[in-house]
């Protein structure tokens, strides 16, 4: 590795003396408070804590499947023991009738299932008051998925281990992983991405509807998106048949790292509408999954967040002029990209700072059209292909999710951010996130005072950092949310400072104690097999996309 | 889906349009044999998981039914394509389906017509509310024409390969469990130390999951085991180039391609799909062919399938089946109403099915060569 990274600096230095384009990544020069000069964050799809780390580190292990063994020392979580597993509350509180149930693991072959229900609403009443004793009656109403998915009536409850997700698993015990990590506020995917970059969902602007689930009237004379109407902004919202669409106002990530000509971008799969693949090509562009067996849209709008918003957004989903113009501004893209841009830059020595993955749809480990397996050869390819670059030295991979599908977790929260809509607030009472006066609540986008449609932090979801600087084979516990993703870019690249507005970047917890900086960069790179999950000595080189 | 595959299907359109354009291509090559071969990618092979290794015991025990007789073998008898043998012990209602090929079904919606498609359309749309990225069934405008497509059994009302399964296991004509803790004591003392193997004690103390696992076992077998996708007929050796068909096959291929002849390939896909997939003869949607309004059985509105029920233009159809193996089947139509092959291709000639699946004339001897091709279709070539 070392050899290759000399021979690379020759190669450049040799391109800078002939007059070409200056090929080093710019990112590299940038002054940071860590020694991160690369964040790449891999934001998958509705997935809870216990619903992929229950039983960790301690797998079933059935014959046949990748084997799960934990190293000595590996550190236990906040998952599922003892009568969590024998006489979960979940089984016993009669209301669940006969959808009660125990957790149970799921095994290998039930990669692919039904999904759940994780409405605002429906998520808050699964959690009763902190008892977290009603998601089958709640949030386990799955649609049906595909023809070859397990179905059992309280699926809900259904957890993987170590022999489903072994690379999620592989990467917690060898790098580091939360077990006290929240999504922003309750709900589903829209929110948690538009969380994610800006600590913000209050804002919203109805751009064309049906009717006014996806959005609640903020108390203060706007509105919050509490679920997944499309981007008005994107052109593929019409094509998909988006009955609700609408805009964000208010500033994102996005706007801060341009002020001050940082390079980033957001790369979704299906985002580039001139390829044509076996699956079609333009925003219904699909790929048939062998292990869910079944097709899926690559290009899911309400997944991406910067769509959302008028500074940021690439309606057209124009290409960029070249490779090299990757993360910049002044471009077309107006940093908005397909999944595969992200591996043509980083080879070509354009590596941005700060770069948002979203895979294909079949691989963002969405129940009902994606599952594990899929998932976790994106994950595995990319984090293969990114612990082979010469900057991998300074670079930090963060894992998390959007929201949690509604699967079974046992940890709530203590409420952080009320909110009191009649109808749709049922966490502490109804029409009650929170106690009114004493549970804080921030203000909405237009400096307005408390609104409401926040109630949060939400569900617990699974968080890695993989990197040379996470602390190895650690699980913290510090308290987490989306948006310290997002604090954490403003620390390292903003000298902290915050969005504003009401947004959750401004109290979020620091993720700096999965790393750390005060040594050198310690922890060696890990190559995976990327069907298996299992350690393997050379990665197969092989791409998502 | 593997690179190499996809690479393989892309050429084949400029090889076409070499033919086309310099119109010779074609006769260079010997009657009978395919001009434009292809690379078909069949399922990867893989030792079977514990699970299927069950569904395997499962699906020939017939201790799953009350009377010690009947397993799901007896009927999907793996000698018959897992369709009917001659004299099926236990006839259902209907026409009992082969299983091979099952595993490529899309699940059941009402959408855009999409007949390039393998699957079914995903339209991520969210459902209003509900927080789910579900499928676009339904929700396009009225502009295009939705047509139902997919599910299990003939009307569809199955959503998954698990509910399948359990149909047959509680139908009084067929495996007859009256209730399901008989069963469920059954397997536990059959299957729960294997099924304890990969799930734990939990899957001992609830015994509905217990159900629901070992029903999976049976779905898993179904998925993983080559003998349920072996695509190994003479016409996917001919498709890759490697057989060559007779005369009578060759011209029964064209009039089956031919939409002004048989048109049976607008309804019975036979060209390779995306990425190689070999074809499955269907398009999984549902056609209404010679139901009249008095039989008692309506398919997708009814009354075995109860959700359609006020769709009275959705009466009398039934999923389209995939032709392989349709030489080895002595059961034709939803209804059996027909015995053999050669009768099942005239059945198309009676003018009400003729209307509807815009069959155009054929004679004694364009049917003799349907009949011919459709033989090539059978498993086991090579």
């Amino acid at each position: 590795m070392k050899r290759v990274a000399r021979a690379l600096v020759v190669v450049l230095a040799l391109g800078l003396v002939a007059g070409r384009p200056q090929t080093a990544p710019p990112a590299d020069a940038l002054p940071t408070a860590t020694p991160i000069k690369h964040l790449v964050i891999i934001f998958d799809e509705n997935i809870s804590f216990d619903h992929y780390f229950a039983t960790y580190p301690v797998a079933q292990n059935p014959r046949g499947e990748p084997a799960f063994v934990a190293l000595p020392g590996t550190p236990g979580v906040n998952g599922l023991a003892g009568r969590l597993l024998t006489n979960n509350p979940n089984r016993t509180n009669p209301e669940n009738r006969e959808l009660a149930s125990n957790p149970f693991r799921l095994d290998r072959t039930q990669a692919a299932t039904s999904d759940q229900s994780h409405d605002y609403s429906d998520e808050q009443l699964a959690y009763d008051r902190g008892a977290a004793d009603l998601f089958p009656r709640h949030t386990g109403r799955g649609l049906p998925g595909g023809t070859s998915a397990f179905y059992t009536p309280s699926v809900v409850m259904g957890y993987y281990d170590g022999n489903t997700v072994t690379a999620l698993w592989n990467y917690a015990q060898h790098f580091a992983m939360s077990d006290n990590a929240y999504a922003d506020d309750y709900g589903p995917s829209a929110p948690g991405a538009i969380s994610l970059v800006s600590g913000q969902t209050n804002g919203f602007v109805v751009g064309k509807s049906v009717d006014s689930t996806d959005w609640v009237h903020d108390g203060q004379g706007g509105l919050t998106l509490i679920s997944d109407a499309g981007p008005s902004l994107d052109i593929c919202s019409d094509s998909l048949y988006y009955l609700n669409q609408g805009t964000m106002t208010g500033r994102n990530i996005g706007d801060l790292l341009n002020d001050a000509g940082i390079s980033w971008g957001w790369f979704q799969g299906g985002f580039d509408l001139t390829l044509r693949t076996a699956g079609g090509q333009g925003c219904g562009r699909t790929t048939a999954s062998h292990i869910a067996l079944r097709t899926s849209a690559d290009y899911i709008p309400h997944h991406e967040p910067f769509q959302y918003y008028r500074s940021t957004a690439n309606r057209l989903h124009l290409r960029p002029a070249s490779v090299s113009a990757i993360g910049q501004s002044g471009d077309p893209a107006n940093h908005q990209y397909d999944v595969r841009d992200f591996f043509a830059a980083v080879r070509a020595g354009n590596f941005p700072a700060v770069a948002f993955l979203k895979p294909q749809a079949f691989q963002d480990g969405h129940a009902g059209y994606s599952d594990p397996l899929d998932e976790q050869t994106f994950l595995v390819e990319t984090i293969n292909f990114l612990e082979q670059q010469p900057d991998w030295s300074t670079t930090a991979v963060i894992v998390l999710y959007d929201d949690s599908d509604g699967w079974y977790d046992h940890q709530m929260a203590p409420v952080g951010n009320g909110s009191f809509d009649p109808g749709r607030d049922f966490l502490t009472g109804v029409g009650a996130c929170g106690v009114r006066g004493t549970t804080p609540q921030l203000g909405g986008v237009a400096g307005t005072g408390p609104v409401n449609g926040r109630c949060g932090p939400g569900t617990r979801q699974p968080f890695l950092v993989i990197s040379p600087w996470a602390r190895p084979n650690d699980v913290d516990h510090t308290l987490i949310i989306q948006s310290s993703v997002l604090r954490f870019i403003e620390d390292n690249w903003l000298a902290s400072r915050r969005v504003g507005g009401g947004s959750y970047d401004a109290t979020a917890g620091s993720i700096e104690s999965l790393f750390d900086f005060t040594g050198p960069a310690r922890v060696a790179p890990l190559f995976l097999n990327d069907s298996l999950g299992t350690p393997v000595r050379t990665p197969s080189g092989r791409l998502p996309g | 889906m593997s690179p190499l595959g996809r690479a393989g299907w892309a050429v084949v359109p400029a090889v076409l349009a070499a033919a086309v354009a310099g119109g010779w291509a074609a006769r260079r090559v010997p009657a009978g044999v395919n001009p434009h071969p292809v690379r078909l990618v069949r399922p990867a092979r893989a030792p079977l998981s514990v699970m299927a290794q069950i569904g395997r015991d499962l699906f020939s025990d017939p201790a799953l039914s009350p009377s010690g007789a009947l397993s799901c073998a007896s009927c999907h008898s793996p000698a018959h394509a897992y369709g009917p043998p001659e004299h099926p012990p236990a006839p259902g209602a209907r026409a009992i389906p082969s299983l091979r090929y099952v595993d490529r079904i899309p699940s059941f919606g009402i959408g855009p017509d999409a007949p390039e498609q393998d699957g079914p359309t995903v339209g991520p749309v969210p459902r209003a509310g509900a927080g789910n990225a579900a499928p676009a069934a339904g929700s396009a405008t009225s502009a295009v024409a939705l047509v139902p497509r997919g599910g299990l059994f003939w009307d569809g009302r199955a959503a998954t390969l698990q509910g399948q399964a359990m149909g047959p296991l509680f139908n009084p004509r067929e495996m007859a469990n009256r209730d399901t803790a008989a069963l469920e004591s059954r397997l536990a003392a059959r299957y729960g130390a294997r099924l304890r193997e990969v799930f734990g004690e939990e899957v001992l103390r609830d015994r509905r999951l217990l159900l629901d696992e070992a029903v999976f076992a049976i779905t898993r077998f179904e998925i993983e085991d080559p003998s349920f996708h072996p695509y190994n007929s003479k016409y996917d050796a001919y498709l890759e180039g490697r057989a060559r068909l007779t005369r009578a096959e060759a011209r029964g291929l064209a009039l089956f391609d031919d939409p002004a002849r048989g048109n049976c390939a607008s309804c019975h896909l036979d060209r390779p799909g995306p990425g190689g997939r070999p074809p499955v003869f269907s398009d999984y949607e549902y056609e209404a062919l010679g139901v009249t309004p008095d039989d008692p059985d309506q398919g997708l509105c009814g009354p075995l399938r109860t959700d359609l029920a006020g769709r009275r233009d959705l009466c009398g159809m039934f999923r389209t089946p995939s032709l392989r193996n349709a030489a080895t089947r002595t059961a034709f139509f939803h209804d059996a109403r027909i015995r053999t092959l050669a009768g099942a291709v005239a059945a198309y000639a009676v003018p009400a099915v003729r209307r509807a699946a815009q069959v155009g004339r054929l004679s004694q001897g364009d049917r003799a060569d349907i009949v011919a091709f459709l033989k090539t279709l059978t498993d086991g070539y090579f």
